[in-house]
Order: structure tokens, then C-alpha cells, then sequence
């Protein structure tokens, strides 16, 4: 009651969240009657998630980076979801910089903690502590098992945050070859460390083309603290048919600065179905992050920057993954060469009396 | 604490929802468990097929623009991670259908 009171404050933002929540409802005419029914499909709670080893060297000094994220899924009745992920990870660095022993903390960390509601077809309702739906990267690559490359984007720190609050969300089809995705959300503020969020309302909407396996999205925040600052991005990602490539792409613009990334990634596939090739994925990556005056985020670069990266996939079996990657940072603050390579490893195991 | 306080949070609800699952479809039997595709797929041959390619379909356009398409789990397994990735993915209720009738046939 109180989230709704303080969002009450919002004006024009709750309009638009109630907007998206009556449409949602109006919209879930009972057009499925060629899709399969799957309701009374069993379901059991799961654990799954992500774990690496990727060592980095950047600038000379190596960083054994060791992370395992856990995510737990635990379904209620047919409508109902809890679902979670912690991250725990180690950067463990030689302790005189160069040389001597690593050594490091486990840092951890609640991504999301989060009670969903199917309402109806064309709406979800999430409360608790949720990953904030801005552009794509956040919500949708970053498991390490997910990433083509390792290394984060450099935006990422403009986009990567938790909220605490209510989220609405959905897709519909909203023509033969359009499906239109929504996300709004509104989001408390919490200064607890483990539960940090920040007070903002914020909306995506997204078009996606499956003939054409193209995907458009556009996200707005606007921050209810501090200064009030207006955040913007957008996303793209495309698949063409023809091709085993993926062409992904952000832009973000924010008080702390703004940048884009483009990231193509090419299964060799395409070039012979010998198993080598078939398992083998090519990764390129430019990225630039532009600094803004007054900006405070200790996350993201302190001059202007530039990046390409490529990197070496080699999929052994579903989930296992050895990685490598070579970028090079271009920026006035100096330059530096990024090394990573590694493991990636996906697992998922049912809780309780099999998954059968 | 909290984090722990969470974690023992999580585990009671695991408990919860899988006793719930359990009774749910403990006195069903394993005919019913088998049955599962079965309730998800139409009884017509044509139906089936045309369901599969449509599915198939779907899953390799859906589950393919984030990460490589999965391998089959176990179909209680699939109905679980259909349902988060509906919520994660944005994936329509319609492709949702197709998808789980896919993947659990």
C-alpha cells in the first residue's frame, strides 16, 4: 500500500502503468484456440544457473574470476512463479599486483527474488526484487553461461541494477508478423546492501519480427531521486535465416554517461558441418562509452573509450563452453590489452521426485 | 541474515510447491505422468505433426535469440523453465503453448 501511495506521486507514470494494466486485461480475448492447451501440465521446482572459471589479464594484472549463480524456480498451481538468482563470485588478484599469491573475497549478491502472477495471456505481475527490465543485456545475456563474450560491455554499469517494487509485463501478437512485448515497473528505493535498489519508474516496449527474427526495444526510466534524471536506451538484435549469425546491439544514454556496443556472433557452421566448425562460434564486439560532466557512477570509465574485442567459442555439449576473447582498450586514461579465457558450464537439476 | 532468512524462505516454498505437486499428481499415478503429452497434444495425427513443426519452429526462434536452443529435459522440468522463461524471455502466451507441446511430446 505504501509503494502505492508513494507511486501515487508519480502523476503521469501510474496513468501509464493502470494504462498497460487495463489493456493487459482487455486484450486477453481468448484468441488461442489453435495454440495446443498445456494447462494441468506438471511442473516441479528446479534448480539451475550458471558457473564460470575466466581468468582475465587486463593491463598485465591477472584476475581469476570464479562465479556460480544459482537459480531457483519453484512453480505454484498454474499461475504462479517464485523465482530467484544469487551470484557469488570470487576475484581473486595476486596480492603484490604482479606477483605473489592470489587471493580475494566472495562478494554476494541477491539478483532477484521474485513472486510472479499470471493474470491473464497477455499480463504478469512481479513483485519483489527483479531484475529492471532497461534494453536487453541485463535481463536476458548476462548469465556467464548466456555471453558470447566475457567481458562486460562497458554500458552495462548504466543499465545493470536490481529494482524492489511491482513490475507489469506481457507480449502479445500484435499482427500476423509483429509480437509487441511491454515491461513497466516501478521500483522503491532501498539502501540496504544486499536489497539495494533505486526509487524510479521505467518502461520498455519491444517489437519483435519472427519471420524476420528481429527484435527492436526501446526503454525509458525516469529517476525519483536525486536528480530526477532521465534514462534512455534502446536494443536490437537480429538473426537472419539464411545465416547461423546473431547481430546483437545496445545504446544507453544516462546521467552517467552514454555508449553503444555492437556485438556479431557466427556459428563456423556456416562454413563446413565438420564437428569442429559445427561447435565453434566467432565473436566481434566494438563498443564506445562517452563520459558526461558531473557524472558520480565509479563503475563506468572516467574518459571516453573505445573497445574492439573478438573472441573463440567451442561448445562441447549443451551447457559446456570453453571461451577466449582479445579486446583492446583505447582510452586517455592509457591503454590496455583484456585477455579471458575459460569455462562456462550450465546445470539444471529438479527439486523433489525427478522431473518425469 | 537476510540472504539466509531468503535461502530458508526458498527451501520451504521448494518443499511446498513439490508436496503440492506430489498430491497433485501422486494418485494419478504414472499413467497420468505419461498422459502429460498426451493432454498437451491433440488426439489427431495430422494435429500432432502440424504442432510439432509449428513448435519446433517457435522454439528456434524464441529460445535462440538469447542463447543456444537446449536440449530436451524431462517434460515437469520443461513446463518449469517454459513458465520462467515466459515471464524472463517475453515470450507470448501462443508461442508458450507451442513450445511446451514441443518440447514435451
Amino acid at each position: 500500500m505504501t509503494v502505492i501511495f508513494k507511486a501515487a506521486r508519480c502523476g503521469g507514470w501510474v496513468t501509464a502503468l493502470c494504462l498497460s494494466l487495463v489493456m493487459s486485461v482487455l486484450l486477453s480475448a481468448p484468441a488461442l484456440a489453435q495454440a495446443p492447451d498445456v494447462s494441468g501440465t506438471a511442473t516441479v521446482p528446479v534448480v539451475t544457473g550458471g558457473a564460470a572459471f575466466v581468468p582475465i589479464v587486463q593491463g598485465g594484472q591477472t584476475t581469476l574470476v570464479s562465479i556460480i549463480s544459482p537459480v531457483v524456480l519453484v512453480p505454484l498451481g498454474d499461475k504462479w512463479l517464485i523465482e530467484s538468482r544469487a551470484a557469488f563470485e570470487g576475484d581473486f588478484v595476486r596480492r603484490d599486483g604482479t606477483t605473489g599469491p592470489f587471493s580475494g573475497e566472495i562478494q554476494k549478491s541477491l539478483e532477484y527474488l521474485q513472486l510472479d502472477y499470471i493474470a491473464n495471456p497477455h499480463l504478469t505481475v512481479t513483485v519483489g526484487r527483479f531484475l529492471t527490465p532497461f534494453s536487453m543485456y541485463n535481463e536476458r545475456l548476462y548469465p556467464v553461461w548466456i555471453r558470447d563474450l566475457q567481458a562486460d560491455p562497458l554500458i552495462l554499469p548504466l543499465e545493470q541494477s536490481s529494482s524492489n517494487g511491482l513490475m507489469l509485463r506481457g507480449g502479445f501478437p500484435a499482427a500476423h508478423d509483429l509480437n509487441l512485448n511491454y515491461a513497466a515497473y516501478f521500483s522503491t528505493l532501498s539502501s540496504n546492501e544486499t536489497l539495494a535498489s533505486e526509487r524510479l519508474v521505467g518502461g520498455r516496449i519491444v517489437a519483435f519480427f519472427p519471420n524476420q527474427r528481429l527484435e527492436i526495444g526501446f526503454s525509458l526510466e525516469h529517476l525519483l531521486q536525486d536528480t530526477n534524471a532521465n534514462r534512455f536506451g534502446t536494443h536490437f538484435e537480429w538473426q537472419p535465416r539464411a545465416l547461423p549469425l546473431d547481430i546483437r546491439s545496445e545504446y544507453a544514454d544516462t546521467e552517467s554517461g552514454r555508449g553503444y556496443w555492437i556485438e556479431p556472433a557466427l556459428r563456423l557452421s556456416a562454413l563446413s558441418h565438420a564437428r569442429v566448425f559445427a561447435h565453434t562460434q566467432v565473436v566481434g564486439r566494438f563498443q564506445q562509452f562517452f563520459t558526461k560532466p558531473g557524472a558520480t557512477n565509479g563503475d563506468v570509465p572516467g574518459a571516453d573509450t573505445k573497445e574492439p574485442e573478438i573472441g573463440l567459442n567451442y561448445y562441447f555439449m549443451d551447457g559446456l563452453r570453453a571461451t577466449a576473447s582479445y579486446g583492446r582498450q583505447l582510452s586517455s586514461e592509457g591503454n590496455a590489452n583484456i585477455w579471458t579465457s575459460g569455462i562456462t558450464y550450465r546445470f539444471a537439476f529438479p527439486l523433489g521426485r525427478g522431473g518425469y | 541474515m537476510v540472504m539466509r532468512i531468503l535461502a530458508v524462505v526458498l527451501v520451504l516454498a521448494a518443499i511446498v510447491a513439490a508436496e503440492s505437486g506430489n498430491n497433485a499428481s501422486g494418485n494419478k499415478s504414472t499413467e497420468s505422468n505419461a498422459a502429460t503429452s498426451a493432454n498437451v497434444v491433440p488426439s489427431s495425427t495430422a494435429q500432432n505433426a502440424a504442432i510439432r513443426v509449428e513448435g519446433e519452429k517457435r522454439f528456434r526462434t524464441n529460445c535462440g535469440r538469447c542463447h543456444m536452443a537446449p536440449h530436451k529435459f524431462p517434460p515437469r522440468m520443461m513446463a518449469t523453465f517454459v513458465r520462467h522463461m515466459r515471464v524472463r524471455a517475453l515470450i507470448t502466451d501462443e508461442d508458450m503453448r507451442y513450445i511446451l507441446a514441443y518440447m514435451t511430446e
